[in-house]
């Protein structure tokens, strides 16, 4: 038989567990590489800020998620590995054993198994690569992130690759190399190939069930493969929790800040140019252009005292709020900032284009998430930033000031807001009709009462804006609300999606510990089916044997997933008790997913005829 | 279960068994007719590869005929279900094998307790009739022992306690003796005789004269025939 013979036949011989291997390497390959393609393409790589998209708060959120995720998927992957090429080869300590046993020398045979050990890990690195990228390109391309994508970074493919490959092969050798050590009684006993524990009494729940208590004992005189199991499933579970409730979280958050920022069930009230400009600003977060060169101070665009004259009379208006808003520079002003006796400089003199709105602080339809506080009053020289301006053009936001047509503004505040992606000041309107000798605002939100038919009044609206001004219009903000938290939730859930791809992984490896067991326990069930034992019992020991395995590793999984989740979650999060219900809910389908997976060997085996499984 | 109270207890008409091994098939048992009385001691010998336990395992419904029938205890096995012949064995055969097959991860206790764990008997009623039959195999002081602390003679009697523990009406032995030495094989046969004594049916796949000596009857396959009864 030559070299290659060998070790393809034996493969193919075990067809199961060499298909368990496979898709187990391919898996984590792929989603290690995909996820590296797709953070860097969407732009929330390390080291890139994609300010085109998303406000920089925002940013930092999926930013920080992805990297945990990323770490995580990395970590599982790794683990998922080594367990399957350690399984994978010990199970053939025995041939080696009984090959040895015939006279054959140790190199020949620690070649064939060598050989063998090559053969899937490159051919599973190798499709992993090709998944990867596919992966990548059917949800860049099919999930609504064309407008973000750059060319995929190759070099993604050989790191992946050469990481796995050879992370595969040290754990896949250990097993064979210690098999070459070993004399062939000895390869060949079940305590060498099984990892069972010789010296193990343990008398493990003496008073259960016999299903449990089978099923216990063998656990526990399988320890060593035990603990593998346990420790990589932990790491599963957590990357789960930590994915799926910082998701959850996160999603919830970011939504409710953004219909709080734009706000819900408003109505704009604006010339059509100025209306359309400002919808395009707002939506600038999930990919939309608004129009450069473009006059917002334009005397058309100004709302007169006539505009709430006619508004005024209608009924179901509950509010307005005025807005100025136009685009213009701002200064950083330096500061000085004493510790220790010592006197510290603060900032520059950076200069930046922003967005600049007036707003009335005692009349405002929006309720940001601020950090600082908000304006106190109309006559105040205070001003709010938002996060991308803030973290672009100051050092320490809430100890600076800037500097706005020769006026000095206090910041007292940094706000999320989704507006020119968060690029904007918001200033009193007062003062900055001073500054710009303008009277009247050239936007206006309005909020109205819950218990109205909006279309109704829409229409009313409408008819009497026409009376003042034919290119007066009124524009609905619950659509552009909607596409940006549609943006978000598409990104949160290509985020979602990563874990499924180790969440894959791990119930092949569970699948593959499950046909373990079955091969060391064959004769035992064999057995006790001769005694008497229906097949149904064979399978519960075996669902038992799984499921102290997988509630073990939740449990440890969960709570570190709850520390790492609490470490990379956004301030305040928003988590309301249908919240954990959700979260709670995913992971126990995760879980039970698992679980029901993992019975599928089992459930085969228990079918077998006794003498089947006997010989 | 419902079991006919005949004389019969194993009657076998035109038995043939035969395995699909690669393009060949082979044939273990050609037209056996056999039939073992209530209390009968059976002895069946045969060379190797004759179909000694073949014969055994389509007995006791561990394996299903090519053809013929079986019927133990008045119940033809051959047209029931994994989950009935299960219960049947569980409740109406004792099964011991060559090589124990102990289970493992259980003390000699839970291994003689499980098949009657499994007939839904009382904890107080399990628990007395383990004592009862380790003493009778005389291991009583190894009852929280596992298998692998035992020699090989000792898990044989563990075997033959778990094989009575339901008190089944027909016992099955697979040359029970047949990894034992003599002093081993010894304690085996006494407990053999006890099982005459008691008036149990017994059929048991030898070689070894000691046991044959004690058997009402032997039987020796040959090619998978039936070739001789000695009375």
């Amino acid at each position: 038989m030559s070299k290659t013979d060998f070790p393809v036949n034996d493969l193919l011989r075990r067809k199961l567990q060499t298909s368990l291997t496979f898709i187990s390497l391919t898996t984590c390959v792929a989603s290690t590489l995909f996820l590296l393609l797709f953070s860097d393409q969407i732009g929330f790589g390390i080291t890139s800020v994609t300010q085109n998209t998303l406000t920089i708060g925002y940013w930092a959120i999926f930013s920080n998620f992805l990297v945990f995720v990323g770490i995580l998927v990395f970590a599982v992957g790794a683990v998922i590995i080594s367990f399957i090429t350690f399984l994978m080869m010990a199970q053939r300590t025995r041939d080696f054993g009984l090959i040895k046993a015939a006279g054959c020398p140790n190199s020949l045979v620690f070649s064939y198994f060598f050989t063998e050990l090559l053969m899937v890990t490159f051919l599973g690195c190798i499709l992993g690569v090709t998944v990867g990228f596919l992966t990548d390109y059917a949800v860049i391309n099919m999930s609504g992130f064309q407008a973000y994508q750059k060319a995929p970074n190759f070099w993604f493919a050989p790191l992946v690759f050469v990481t796995f490959f050879v992370f595969s092969l040290i754990f896949g050798l250990k097993p064979i190399l210690n098999a070459a050590k070993l004399s062939p009684t000895a390869a060949m006993s079940p305590m060498q190939y099984f990892g069972l524990s010789e010296g193990n009494r343990f008398k493990a729940l003496s008073k259960s069930r016999l299903t449990l208590k089978i099923a216990s004992r063998s656990l526990f005189r399988r320890q060593s493969t035990t603990v593998r199991i346990v420790v990589f499933l932990s790491i599963v579970f957590m990357l789960l929790t930590v994915s799926i409730a910082g998701s959850i979280i996160a999603t919830g958050t970011t939504t409710t800040r953004i219909e709080k920022a734009i706000g819900k069930d408003l109505l704009l009230v604006a010339h059509k140019d100025m209306g359309t400009q400002y919808i395009s600003l707002l939506a600038k977060f999930s990919g939309a252009t608004e129009k450069t060169d473009f006059n917002y101070l334009d005397p058309n665009f100004a709302l007169t005292e006539d505009v709430f004259q006619q508004l005024n009379g209608i009924s179901g208006i509950a509010n307005f709020g005025k807005r100025l808003v136009y685009e213009g520079q701002i200064q950083e002003v330096m500061n000085f900032t004493y510790s220790d006796s010592a006197t510290i400089p603060i900032g520059a003199y950076r200069e930046a284009d922003s967005l600049i709105v007036g707003i009335e602080p005692e009349n405002v339809l929006s309720e940001w998430f601020i950090e600082g506080r908000f304006l106190k009053n109309s006559n105040s020289s205070e001003a709010l930033v938002g996060d991308s301006i803030a973290a672009l053009t100051f050092e320490m936001p809430l100890l600076q000031s800037f500097r706005m047509q020769n006026a000095t503004l206090n910041i007292v505040g940094v706000c999320l807001d989704p507006i020119n992606n968060g690029v904007v000041v918001f200033v009193p309107f007062k003062m900055l009709k001073n500054l710009n000798n303008v009277s009247n605002p050239n936007i206006m939100l309005v909020q109205l009462d819950s218990s109205v038919n909006k279309e109704t009044i829409i229409m009313q609206m409408q008819e009497r804006l026409t009376n003042v001004n034919m290119d007066l219009a009124v524009f609905e903000l619950n659509e552009v609300l909607k596409k940006n938290v549609g943006f978000l939730g598409a990104i949160w859930s290509v985020i979602m999606f990563l874990p499924l791809f180790s969440l894959v992984a791990a119930t092949l490896c569970l699948i593959g510990y499950l046909v373990l067991v079955i091969n060391e326990q064959r004769q035992e069930f064999a057995v006790l089916r001769a005694m008497g034992a229906k097949p149904t019992t064979v399978l519960a020991i075996l669902a038992v044997q799984s499921l102290i395995v997988l509630f073990s590793s939740f449990a440890v999984g969960i709570s570190l997933g709850v520390m790492g989740t609490l470490m990379i979650l956004t301030p305040q999060p928003v988590v309301t008790s249908f919240t954990i219900l959700e979260i709670a809910a995913w992971l126990l389908v995760a879980v039970f997913g698992m679980f029901l997976l993992s019975l599928w060997p089992a459930i085969r085996f228990a079918k077998k005829p006794i003498l089947k499984i006997m010989s | 279960m419902p079991v006919k109270t005949t004389d019969s207890v194993v009657s076998t008409n035109s038995l043939y068994k035969a395995y699909q091994l690669a393009d060949a098939e082979v044939e273990v048992l050609k037209d056996v007719n056999l039939n073992v009385v209530r209390g009968e001691f059976v002895a069946i010998c045969g060379p190797s590869g004759s179909g000694k336990t073949t014969l055994l395992n389509l007995i006791s419904g561990i394996d299903r005929p090519t053809s013929g029938k079986v019927i133990v205890l008045g119940q033809d096995l051959t047209v029931q279900d994994e989950d009935f012949l299960a219960e049947f064995r569980c409740r109406n055969v004792g099964f011991v094998f060559q090589s124990y097959n102990l289970v493992s991860t259980l003390t000699l206790a839970e291994n003689v307790a499980f098949p009657m764990e499994w007939s839904r008997k009382p904890e107080a009623e399990i628990e007395a009739r383990v004592a009862e039959l380790l003493e009778t195999v005389g291991l009583q002081h190894r009852a929280n022992h596992f298998p692998a602390q035992l020699s090989g003679g000792e898990q044989q009697r563990v075997a033959f306690a778990r094989a009575l523990a339901n008190d089944p009406e027909l016992i099955l032995a697979d040359e029970p003796t047949g990894n034992l030495d003599t002093k081993n094989g010894q304690k085996i046969t006494q407990v053999l005789k006890m099982l005459k004594a008691n008036g149990k049916t017994v059929i048991v796949a030898t070689h070894d004269p000691e046991i044959m000596c004690l058997a009402d009857r032997s039987l020796c396959l040959e090619d998978g025939r039936l070739a001789s009864q000695n009375e």
